[in-house]
């Protein structure tokens, strides 16, 4: 019996592992392609059977910054827009979310779906009039005009996601921390916010990935001065531009790396992101 | 700890204020203007009733977008789902190099779906792509991209997609998965449940606020896909792969056709108002 059932373990093991190993390299297939031929290494098509043309060299990626000579500069808002972006949500949407989970788990419940609803609101169907306030602002074209804008968009899922966290949790020690007279903001501050540290982490990683894709907000929110990353990418790509493979693939590769490094750093964090509100630390084995 | 009505209104507050103006307002102007001839520096805006409306359901342009979006959600929204909770349910339990696969896994989220379409518009050309490559060590000739011919596009996009999303799906799912008790796994095994046994009655059951919220979440990507089909295929070919948003966008901003590109951005929204009628009430019988 026992026997038979190590045999069945050690065969799902070995199912596991196949159906995972044909899982990653189909991830990495395509992300391999594109880093080869941004390094100059590219398929012959031509004969048959195919060859590779192995000239490896950097310049495709110093090509980028001569097809688009603001590529840095560009690259750099993106980041510093995401990081921006997803910090001013989480850190609004932590105070929002402690403000709608505190009077009570029943207002929580009613209202937490309805937030998720609001997060999956298209930006097709706000961001042309959301133009024009923006404008009326005087904000077209600058970086708090986009950032609001992003901030808009993914603080109902932060919220979401806190509420979640906050509703489901233990409130044992605010409880005792308003007996030793504590005020809210001194409870918020000591006790709520250090309990819900990994997910404040993971929430803000998430947002920083959402916020870097964002291309539709942008793209109608900006012009000239403010340039995200993946607006240059559509720029170069559908106005008949005619960028070579081995150029677009540098320029993709660099486009990767931010996000790629970040989670690389952080991945235990963003491992922690749940949104059932429930910490996943303790795995079930 | 209860909180006054200040307090409450301190906290929530600014986010209100920046959600209600930089979205809902937009949004309810949106709406508005789906009843005017609206645009920007329009000097007399007035009512038209239901005349952008009329004008964009008899356009054949956006019947095929509908088309397609129809399509492709109820194709991709599954696909994803299903990919994504075997993922998650085969990384569910420990073992060496789980983190490592898990990592790798997130790697197409990461990618903008900008950046996607660009990358497998090469990925599948057939110069550069892989197909030809390797129709090529079978002595085929170059294999045409997928995405140019008609029957193939829109699978393809729909491909590309779920490359890009369920991965996402198995993060977003493990969570909730391994916080399942491991006694509840050998109850089902020792009740003698098969593994899809396992998943129907221990699973799936506890896990249910999880994937109506991802669901929830994918249909709404999904009705708004148009990154990547903006540069994948840029619609085409013909009107093959064109959707309601990048409809939206060409009339709005390639044509300056503001009222009709405001309306279909709506009808968007509308659909996924719709689903989100749906998914409150499963949410509240479940509550």
């Amino acid at each position: 019996m026992i026997r038979s059932w190590s045999g069945q373990r050690r065969r799902e093991a070995a199912l596991r592992g196949l159906v995972l190993a044909i899982a990653v390299g189909i991830v990495l297939l395509p992300l391999i392609w594109t880093m080869l031929a941004a390094v100059g290494i590219q398929p012959d098509n031509h004969t048959s059977p195919p060859s590779w043309v192995v000239r490896p060299s950097l310049d495709h990626l110093a090509d980028v910054s001569t097809i688009e000579p603001a590529f840095w500069q560009e690259l750099a808002t993106s980041v510093g827009l995401s990081v921006g972006a997803a910090v001013v949500a989480v850190t609004l949407s932590f105070l929002a979310a402690y403000g709608i989970a505190r009077p009570g788990r029943r207002a929580a419940r009613r209202l937490n779906p309805a937030l998720l609803v609001l997060a999956t609101l298209p930006a097709m169907a706000y961001v042309l009039p959301l133009r024009d306030v923006v404008r009326r602002f005087g904000l077209l074209d600058t970086i708090p005009g986009i950032l609001l804008a992003e901030v808009a968009a993914t603080a109902p899922l932060a919220v979401y996601v806190f509420i979640a966290h906050l509703a489901g949790g233990s409130r044992d020690r605010e409880e005792a921390a308003g007996i030793d007279g504590a005020s809210p903001l001194q409870i918020l501050r000591d006790v709520v916010l250090p309990d819900a540290a990994s997910i404040v982490a993971a929430t803000t990683i998430v947002l920083i990935v959402l916020d870097w894709n964002f291309l539709l907000t942008p793209l109608v929110l900006t012009g000239i001065n403010v340039r995200t990353l993946p607006v240059v990418l559509t720029d170069l790509f559908t106005l008949e531009r005619e960028v070579d493979w081995p150029t677009a693939a540098a320029a993709l590769t660099i486009s990767f790396v931010p996000l790629v490094a970040l989670i690389g750093l952080l991945h235990r964090v963003v491992e922690r992101f749940n949104l059932a509100g429930g910490d996943p630390s303790g795995d079930a084995t | 700890m209860r909180l006054t009505r200040l307090e409450r209104l301190i906290l929530v507050g600014p986010l209100g204020i920046v959600i209600a103006v930089w979205l809902v307002i937009p949004a309810l102007l949106g709406l508005l203007a789906t009843l005017t001839n609206y645009a920007p520096n329009e000097p007399f805006i007035h009512l038209v009733g239901l005349r952008n409306y009329e004008l964009i359901f008899a356009d054949r342009t956006f019947a095929s977008a509908i088309r397609t979006i129809a399509v492709f959600t109820v194709a991709a929204v599954p696909l994803e789902l299903v990919v994504g909770f075997s993922l998650a349910f085969l990384l569910r339990r420990p073992f060496r190099g789980r983190s490592l696969v898990r990592l790798i896994l997130l790697l197409p989220w990461l990618v903008s779906p900008v950046a996607s379409g660009v990358m497998w518009h090469f990925v599948l050309d057939s110069e550069t792509g892989f197909l030809s490559f390797v129709g090529r060590w079978f002595g085929l000739p170059s294999l045409p991209s997928p995405l140019s011919q008609h029957a193939l596009a829109l699978p393809t996009v729909i491909g590309v997609e779920a490359w890009r999303v369920a991965p996402l799906v198995a993060f977003l799912l493990l969570p909730s998965l391994a916080t399942i008790p491991r006694e509840r796994w050998d109850d089902a095994c020792l009740d003698g449940l098969s593994e899809f046994g396992s998943i129907r009655h221990v699973a799936l059951p506890a896990i249910r606020p999880s994937v109506l919220a991802v669901t929830m979440l994918l249909i709404g990507g999904a009705l708004a896909t148009f990154d990547s089909v903006l540069t994948m295929t840029g619609g085409g070919p013909g009107t093959e792969t064109v959707t309601p948003a990048l409809y939206s966008y060409d009339k709005a901003f390639a044509f300056s056709n503001w009222p009709v590109g405001a309306t279909s951005g709506w009808l968007i929204g509308g659909a996924v108002l719709l689903a989100g009628v749906v998914y409150l009430r499963l949410t509240r019988t479940d509550s």
